[in-house]
């Protein structure tokens, strides 16, 4: 067991004017993630401590905070990777509702906006064929776990809330490229807009921070590239 | 909902890439040239006598000379005067349009005197 001071981020509308800072005390071992120690402090120390999670393996998306300034997961982030002191806070980019938790609104809008579905008129019973070669095209885009993680690393989206973002482009492509797909054209008005495809500027954090590994990123230049060749037969549409 | 305006990103993003080619395959091989080999010495400057050179400019009705401005010079501008534009949105300098107009217009304008000196000479 070692020893681990927590510096967390506490705001509570109802009393504080602004955010401030609160420092405990947890015992960690090798298995304790920041998650684990959250829930200890709030079910041990300070039962006001607002956070969200619900899964602890990473598969839910709920418990994105921000640790020493990285957004991370807390179910997925231990405290054998750190030293003494940690700060967490809650994911930047996002207003903040109570402590850890960020109102996440905009961002469920923004994946909406790009149409998450299969478009397609077929009405039959039978179950659609893809061939593995068609699945591997999309698969990788759709881990995604909606965490909310990349537009916190985003700088773009910190400066731009309007900006798609990293994970709307990335469910953009993942149905654009889909086989079974016929919607590309009513999700291209999106990517190609000012605050699509383009609005980003190719800074890369958000593959660095994703948890599933799945390069959001190359989505987005993927995205430029579709929009680039959109753009172009556009000119010799009537 | 209504569709967003189409951005008009992609021209100035494929002049960026392609000036971005060529900021890396062209820029650094005619340093080495021009930069370093040539003033130490190391070059045969027979070859790189104004007669010898003007011939090789204006071979192909004078595409070569051309292609070459266009390379070295006007491409890498775009490149350049895009990160910039991209830069001061960075910085939060705002008063995009305007910021707009004058990386791309510096750009082009010292693009086409470069086109033009070539043509000229």
């Amino acid at each position: 067991m070692s020893e681990y001071q927590l510096l967390l981020q506490r705001y509570d509308p109802e009393h504080d004017n602004e955010p401030r800072q609160q420092r405990f005390t947890v015992q960690g071992e090798h298995t304790t993630s920041v998650l684990d120690a959250l829930l200890y402090v709030q079910q041990q120390l300070d039962p006001t401590l607002g956070l969200r999670w619900s899964c602890r393996m990473a598969i839910c998306g709920s418990c994105g905070i921000m640790v020493n300034g990285i957004p991370k997961l807390g179910c997925k982030t231990f405290l054998r990777d750190y030293h003494a002191e940690i700060l967490i806070e809650p994911l930047a980019h996002f207003a903040v509702e109570k402590d850890l938790i960020v109102d996440m609104t905009q961002f469920l809008a923004h994946l909406s906006a790009v149409k998450p579905y299969l478009i397609n008129d077929y009405s039959g019973t039978q179950p659609h064929k893809q061939t593995p070669a068609q699945l591997a095209k999309y698969q990788q885009f759709s881990n995604c776990i909606n965490c909310g993680l990349c537009y916190s690393a985003c700088p773009q989206f910190g400066l731009n809330p309007e900006f798609l973002g990293p994970a709307a482009i990335t469910l953009a492509q993942r149905y654009n490229l889909d086989s079974r797909d016929n919607g590309k054209a009513a999700r291209m008005p999106q990517l190609n807009a000012k605050n699509g495809a383009w609005g980003c500027t190719f800074v890369g954090f958000c593959s660095d921070v994703c948890p599933k590994q799945l390069d959001p990123a190359a989505a987005v230049n993927q995205a430029k590239v579709e929009s680039a060749k959109d753009f172009i037969i556009s000119m010799f549409k009537p | 909902m209504s569709s967003p305006k189409r951005s008009d990103e992609p021209i100035w993003w494929a002049l960026f890439s392609a000036g971005g080619v060529c900021f890396a395959v062209f820029l650094p091989g005619l340093i080495l040239a021009l930069g370093l080999l040539w003033p130490l010495g190391l070059l045969n400057s027979a070859w790189l006598q104004h007669d010898k050179i003007l011939t090789l400019l204006q071979s192909g009705y004078g595409v070569t000379g051309l292609a070459f401005a266009a390379a070295v010079i006007c491409l890498p501008l775009f490149h350049a005067a895009h990160r910039i534009h991209h830069g001061l949105h960075d910085l939060k300098f705002g008063f995009s349009q305007a910021s707009k107009l004058l990386c791309y217009g510096l750009a082009l304008l010292l693009s086409l005197l470069a086109l033009v000196l070539v043509v000229a000479v």
